[in-house]
């Protein structure tokens, strides 16, 4: 039994579980010390006790703002899940319109925050409204996916029990799936709580007057170091503290967690036409439900753009090829950042994870630091990058990356605890090497969760780079989304965030083709 | 007292009933057209090959997969009315416990799903009986393979159905702990007169808990043998050692091999 043993993370008893945090704190406060010391007078980095120094000083102003955007968070955070039980139930419900919910939901959370921001400031006004919406937009869907397999995570013998005493679809929801989704739910929640934070702060950074966010843009503006790290490191302590505690509460509400969180909603085996149509269709219901939602709420044409007037903004007007050319090089500059740091932080991620398969000493103490800065914002990490790597290339593609690696390394540390004990086993029973053991037991079941990741980490690294493109670089689609947002271009706007949510979805659709083929070729078996 | 209509063990009558499943490399016959008869109160034990359809018939009985042809009738009902008013019980052949549920939780389920009032006295009392006092708390993932499998039994005995499907219920259980069950058990339900179809790999368990052994070739299944057994309940400890029950062990017993050799013949 020694081969699970010593696998990295394998359970941690509760009291060995409180020290291991503790080194590894100690030691990362010291070497940011350090480092601030080593690069004092260069503006880049304050140390702790110059953050320290700060949060007493401007404490009150601090707790008011941390408080302001806990509060938004918090509605945006139970708003957003009840949607995605909804969602989710709703796709259970009708099970031939599950396809295009779950497109539907796609398309949604690949709506990019930073456009979407400014359009629901200018529909809500002032007041805390946006920022309520992007944070439930922030984290309905990562709840969503997970509930998605949750519900249909029970085996069939469980439903046929049901059946056998007469009992149909309630009684199997309240007694079956419900109790089976639950260990998924909590872990849904649990990422959703800093994605609540992440989304309440960008709802602050258009025009809001109170909140972190609100904070983070003044102090990047006045380019205060101190005060930039001060905001980071509170919103980090935030967004992390939001995610220890769902994490006990989840594990007080359901002990029995699933092993993989966001494991695929397996690409099922349907044929391509099938999909094709079912994509067609998500696109039509999408269209249809923007064109309905702006007419019913009656909203104002000058903002409240329409598929149409898209569509002649881009298509049929005088300046269409105008448009076009300037949507198209605002595309092509995101995409050259967005792309290789998209691919670096995922494979650094599975890279790492792997390597530390082989010294599972180093990845019981590295698993709980990685699920700890996974939790942390972008919005709270894109400053200190820009601050350290400057606002060109090489600090955008490490936003983007650090986006995606922290995700991917966590999903596949899990991922490679999956191979199942018994064929470790049987490896152990051949005295293989690690290295052997790595290569035909544990990266194959490595796969769908490095998968997962990369799908959900699309949508995440476009949120990434546009924030990096809106706060500091100026180039780009965030650029142009803040842009026309502050030219009251609402035309373009709404041009970009239709463009950029389509290109996100297609990318996802892409990964979920590729994570297919993989599957199919080195773990049939996780293929339904 | 007049027992009400469904408190009487029902008559089974199969008639003309297939099952075809749809399988990766073509059609799958696991029940090829068959006619039974269960006569009511009866207990039948259904011995035959790995895969024949042993299980697939007891699904096909309890509704829970419908026929490709054919028709089931339990007591003149079909057995979706059956299982509508929770007529019927069975025990998987995987035990299918609910892990986030203790045992006796596992077990009053059962009793809720019937809508039957649960007697937490006589639901402890069962899981005495099947060897399990002391672990009520406990989850299915504390038990082990045969302690499920228990539970699984106690689970379908609980509702006091008139008609009961076991697969295989004895299969992951001990030898010593499987004695006592097969002296201890049928009483529960042939003393209620109740109806059973029980599928087992063993054959002196066939011969000893049953009526009636029906033998099944491999697949497409044919009744190979049909055999009485005429021994009354309840059967004394003793009886296995008897001329006549190791008689009927070996009728059954070549029953099998004969299937065996006529299906070779046939593929060859
Ligand atoms: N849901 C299903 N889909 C496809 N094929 C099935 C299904 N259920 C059973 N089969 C096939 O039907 C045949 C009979 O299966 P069944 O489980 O009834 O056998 P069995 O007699 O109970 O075997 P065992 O003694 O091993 O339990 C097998 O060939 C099996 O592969
Ligand atoms: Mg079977």
């Amino acid at each position: 039994m020694s081969t699970v043993a010593d696998l990295p993370g394998a359970r941690p008893t509760a009291l060995a579980r409180v020290p291991r945090w503790l080194p590894g704190v100690v030691r990362f406060l010291r070497l940011w010390e350090g480092a601030a010391w080593w690069l004092a007078g260069r503006f880049l980095l304050a140390g702790p006790l110059d953050v320290i120094a700060h949060a007493w000083a401007n404490a009150g102003l601090l707790t008011r703002a941390a408080a302001v955007t806990l509060e938004n968070a918090a509605w945006g955070f139970v708003i957003g899940n009840l949607a995605a039980v909804a969602l989710a139930l709703m796709a259970l419900a009708l099970p031939r319109g599950a396809g295009v919910v779950a497109g539907l939901a796609l398309v949604v959370f690949c709506l990019p925050l930073v456009a979407t921001a400014p359009i629901l400031r200018v529909l809500y006004g002032p007041g805390s409204g946006p920022q309520i919406t992007i944070a439930a937009l922030a984290v309905y869907y990562t709840t969503f996916i997970p509930l998605m397999v949750g519900l249909r995570a029970a085996p069939a013998s469980w439903f046929d029990l049901i059946r056998l005493y007469g009992r149909g679809g309630p009684s199997a929801l309240v007694q079956v799936r419900a109790m089976a989704a639950l260990p998924y739910l909590v872990a849904g929640l649990q990422i959703a709580a800093p994605a609540a934070i992440l989304g309440a702060m960008i709802g602050e950074f258009t025009g809001a007057d109170r909140g972190l966010g609100v904070l983070v843009i003044r102090a990047m503006r006045g380019l205060d170091v101190t005060a930039t790290w001060t905001l980071a490191t509170i919103s980090a302590a935030v967004a992390m503290a939001g995610y220890g505690a769902l994490g006990a509460l989840g594990r007080w509400l359901a002990p029995d967690r699933p092993e993989a969180l966001l494991t695929p909603p397996p690409a099922s085996a349907t044929r391509l036409a099938e999909r094709a149509a079912i994509g067609a269709l998500t696109v039509l219901v999408v269209l249809l439900l923007w064109w309905a939602a702006m007419e019913l709420a009656d909203l104002n044409r000058f903002f409240a753009k329409r598929p149409d007037d898209v569509w002649r903004f881009l298509v049929t007007a005088p300046q269409a090829a105008a448009a076009r050319a300037t949507l198209a090089a605002a595309m092509v500059e995101t995409l050259l950042w967005t792309i290789p740091g998209y691919v670096a932080g995922l494979v650094l991620g599975a890279a790492l994870a792997a390597v530390l398969t082989l010294y599972p000493a180093a990845a019981g103490s590295v698993m709980p630091i990685a699920v700890a800065l996974r939790s942390v914002p972008i919005v709270t990490t894109a400053p200190l990058i820009v601050l350290m790597l400057g606002r060109g290339a090489t600090g955008t593609i490490a936003i983007v990356a650090v986006m995606t690696f922290f995700p991917a390394l966590v999903a596949c540390l899990q991922g490679l605890r999956q191979a199942p004990g018994q064929v470790l086993d049987v490896f152990a029973a051949y005295a293989a090497r690690p290295v052997q053991r790595l290569l035909h037991a544990q990266l194959p079941a490595m796969l769908p969760a490095f998968f997962a990741a990369a799908r959900m980490s699309v949508p995440a690294a476009v949120l990434a780079v546009t924030v990096a493109e809106w706060l500091a670089t100026g180039r780009g689609m965030g650029h142009l989304m803040a842009l026309s947002a502050s030219t009251s271009n609402y035309n373009m706007l709404w041009s970009a965030t239709a463009t950029l949510a389509a290109v996100s979805a297609l990318g996802y659709a892409g990964v979920a083709l590729l994570e297919r083929r993989a599957l199919r070729r080195y773990a049939p078996e996780q293929l339904s | 007292m007049t027992l009400p209509d469904a408190e009487v063990a029902p008559e089974v009558v199969i008639e003309g009933v297939s099952k075809t499943f749809a399988g990766p490399v073509g059609p799958i016959e696991a029940v090829a057209p068959v006619s039974l008869r269960f006569a009511a109160g009866q207990t039948t034990a259904l011995v035959g090959p790995s895969g024949c359809g042993k299980s697939t018939l007891l699904r096909l009985v309890a509704g829970l997969e419908p026929p490709s042809t054919g028709t089931i009738s339990i007591g003149g009902q079909t057995p979706d009315a059956v299982r509508a008013r929770a007529g019927l019980s069975m025990a998987f052949q995987d035990p299918s416990l609910l892990p986030w549920r203790s045992l006796r939780g596992n077990i009053a389920l059962a009793l809720k799903l019937a809508r039957k009032r649960a007697d937490p006295a006589a639901v402890d009392r069962l899981i005495a009986l099947v060897g399990l006092a002391g672990f009520e708390g406990a989850r299915p993932a504390e038990l082990s393979g045969g302690m499920r499998q228990r539970a699984a039994i106690a689970r379908c005995l609980v509702t006091e159905p008139r008609l009961l499907l076991l697969d295989e219920p004895f299969g992951a259980v001990d030898e010593m702990t499987r004695a006592r069950l097969n002296r201890e058990l049928p009483a529960l339900w042939q003393a209620r007169g109740a109806t059973a179809l029980l599928v087992t790999h063993s054959v002196r368990e066939a011969v000893l808990l049953s009526d009636r052994v029906l033998v099944f070739s491999a697949r497409p299944a044919e009744v190979v043998a049909d055999i009485a057994v005429a021994f009354s309940h309840p059967r004394a400890p003793d009886l296995v050692r008897t001329n006549r029950f190791l008689d009927l062990c070996d009728q059954v017993s070549e029953a099998l091999s004969r299937g065996e050799t006529a299906r070779r013949l046939v593929a060859e």
